[in-house]
């Protein structure tokens, strides 16, 4: 990755009439990097996806790709390719003419054009003999793989991907996953990627921006993201979390409703503190949360009654009903399965460490 | 559901029955055309093609064939060619009034022909425009014209806008999309409607009977002549009519067929012509 930014976005404002559906959006993207935008609908990031490869104008602010202004330039101009949600795969071309298209249209000569197709079938591990069949005769992940080989060939400084996996089935879905990654590393391209899922985010990304209602909440890495949220949405966002209030108190301490908490004063605590009378929030996954027998203690403890057990395949889920009334979940390992009946009292317990406290309202 | 005896008896019924209404009428007519006789009489006495010959000869018919023919190709292409544009305003494009443009240009499909044809014929003697063949093309192509739009945009809506974008962002130009997405995939519509366009003029009489003033074509022949002045020749020129419908009709399936086998039989890598 070099350190200078390799597409800039600048303040970037969309607005549909009265709507607006960017509000200032920067952010800056590596050479190399793949980079994945999730948002749950109308977060705006297809807005954001379809002004980057010029399908829509900036309203207000820039962008620059190796410190060249290109969001006049249009779409057809643009150094830039997109895989779309509905791959948009020519229906009445061969898999190689699809392929080929982009080098037809820069005019590059009938063998060399044919030399790439095959290159890129081979590349995306497609048979040599695909080169003549048609679309529809192609399937799901098939098509998928000649969308991609066709945003390939037109060898673009920066490929774009607008939930293509989305009409997959889960398995198909999972498998290309991996793909993508892999011949993210194999191109060495600029992948920047959007999606609603996830989990699709996290298996591939170096960079995941969360958006939320034409902005982003937080930009960092998958683990930054999930252990360190910056607001309670991308807490939510990103997978089961069980979420408490707190506040401040005189002491330096914190005090939280419907948890009991132990560790003011301890080590690691100092960033699980608050100024008197500010709110926060705290947060801790289900997979960090312990089911204490007597005699066992915890930073945290919250007293409750075993509601549910789901089972999750590798791993089984419980639902706790807080003696406050809230709801809490815990995630357990299948060989380290709680052996406590539905119905029964527990005590939940968790330490600072893997603790960590939003500072929002 | 599998039908029982008694339902099975009662579809041939209705499908025999259909297809004799629907056809004797014209088998008649062609007896007419091969009976020697004056007038069409069952039993036919005496067979004889005499009126076909009569027919191929005659200059009036080598005139009526050359107006409807005139009349039908022109009318077909600038019905392919608004059509195609027409079509693409309405499904492709998002602009204000486009429902109510869409309602009325549809509309005119509706009217009584008769008053179409005289609404027009009233307007073109108002400006002073002698009625011939060509204010004929312009009345055929006020009804014909927007039923060609409706079957181009029946295949346009149909079309993912999402494939011109994409050929856009992979360089493309407007011309080259137009060349090498739209018009391909609009292909079969716009053969469609060309076909209907051609058949609709060839066989329609009254727009024609307003508006061609001393020029006349086929159908219009055929109507006078039945009124005044019969012979067989009437029949014979109007099966002769019929053929050349069917023949049309044939032709554009052949095509179809041979631009459906030259594109999956293309040699490798000569694409230059993107087929329909």
């Amino acid at each position: 990755m070099s350190s200078e930014p390799f597409l800039r976005l600048d303040n970037i404002v969309k607005r549909f009439g009265d709507f607006t559906a960017l509000q200032g959006i920067s952010l800056d993207i590596n050479e190399g990097e793949f980079l994945t935008i999730v948002g749950p609908s109308g977060s705006g990031k297809s807005t954001l996806i379809r002004l980057l490869v010029g399908m829509e104008e900036v309203s207000e602010g820039s962008i620059w790709l190796r410190s060249e202004r290109i969001d006049e330039t249009p779409a057809n101009k643009r150094p830039t390719c997109m895989v779309f949600q509905s791959l948009a795969l020519f229906p009445h071309m061969t898999v190689g003419q699809n392929i080929e298209f982009p080098l037809k249209i820069r005019g590059e000569s009938e063998s060399s054009r044919r030399a790439r197709a095959l290159e890129l079938l081979e590349l995306l591990h497609l048979p040599a003999d695909y080169y003549h069949k048609r679309i529809r005769q192609c399937s799901g992940g098939e098509q998928q793989r000649v969308a991609l080989a066709r945003a390939l060939a037109f060898d673009p400084e920066i490929l774009f991907f607008d939930e293509p996996l989305s009409a997959l089935d889960y398995r198909l879905r999972k498998a290309l996953e991996k793909e993508l990654k892999d011949l993210h590393h194999r191109t060495g391209k600029t992948f920047v990627y959007i999606t609603h899922s996830l989990e699709e985010a996290m298996v591939m990304s170096d960079r995941i921006a969360i958006m939320r209602k034409g902005r982003f909440e937080q930009i960092a890495v998958a683990d930054e993201i999930y252990a360190r949220p910056i607001s309670r949405f991308v807490a939510e966002f990103m997978g089961e979390v069980n979420l408490f209030d707190v506040e401040g108190t005189a002491s330096g301490g914190l005090y939280g409703h419907g948890v009991e908490i132990h560790a003011n004063g301890e080590a690691g605590a100092a960033d699980i503190a608050l100024p008197q009378g500010e709110r926060g929030i705290l947060m801790v996954r289900p997979e960090f949360v312990r089911f204490l027998v007597s005699g066992e203690t915890a930073d945290f403890i919250v007293r409750g009654i075993l509601r549910e057990e789901y089972a999750l395949g590798s791993r089984i889920q419980y639902e706790v009903e807080a003696a406050s009334g809230s709801r809490l979940t815990i995630e357990k390992l299948r060989e380290d399965r709680f052996a406590g009946a539905i119905g029964s009292e527990v005590v939940l317990g968790w330490d600072v460490e893997n603790t960590h406290l939003i500072r929002e309202a | 559901m599998p039908a029982s005896r008694s339902t099975k008896i009662a579809l041939y019924l209705y499908g025999v029955l259909a297809i004799v209404i629907l056809y004797l009428p014209l088998v008649s007519v062609g007896f007419a055309s091969v009976s020697r006789a004056r007038y069409l009489s069952f039993p036919i006495k005496r067979y004889s093609t005499e009126w076909y010959a009569r027919a191929l000869e005659s200059p009036t018919v080598a005139d009526l064939v050359t107006t409807s023919l005139k009349v039908a190709i022109i009318v077909t292409i600038v019905s392919m060619v608004i059509g195609f544009f027409g079509a693409l305003a309405f499904a492709r494009y998002h602009w204000r009034y486009r429902g109510t443009f869409q309602k009325l240009i549809l509309l005119p499909i509706f009217f009584p022909q008769t008053v179409l044809g005289l609404a027009l014929l009233m307007w073109f003697n108002s400006v002073g425009i002698i009625p011939t063949w060509k204010t004929a093309v312009v009345a055929h192509l006020v009804w014909i014209a927007p039923i060609a739009t409706l079957i181009i945009a029946i295949r346009a809506y149909s079309f993912d806008p999402a494939l011109e974008e994409a050929a856009r962002d992979m360089g493309a130009s407007t011309f080259l999309i137009l060349r090498e997405i739209t018009l391909p995939l609009l292909m079969p519509g716009i053969v469609a409607a060309g076909l209907f366009a051609f058949l609709l003029s060839w066989g329609n009489f009254p727009l024609s009977l307003f508006t061609t003033g001393a020029d006349s074509t086929l159908p219009e022949w055929l109507y006078a002549k039945m009124v005044s002045g019969y012979s067989p020749l009437v029949p014979t020129v109007g099966i002769m009519s019929v053929v050349g419908s069917f023949c049309i009709l044939i032709l554009a399936f052949a095509m179809t067929w041979l631009l459906r086998k030259a594109r999956n039989n293309r040699p490798k890598g000569a694409d230059n012509d993107t087929g329909g």
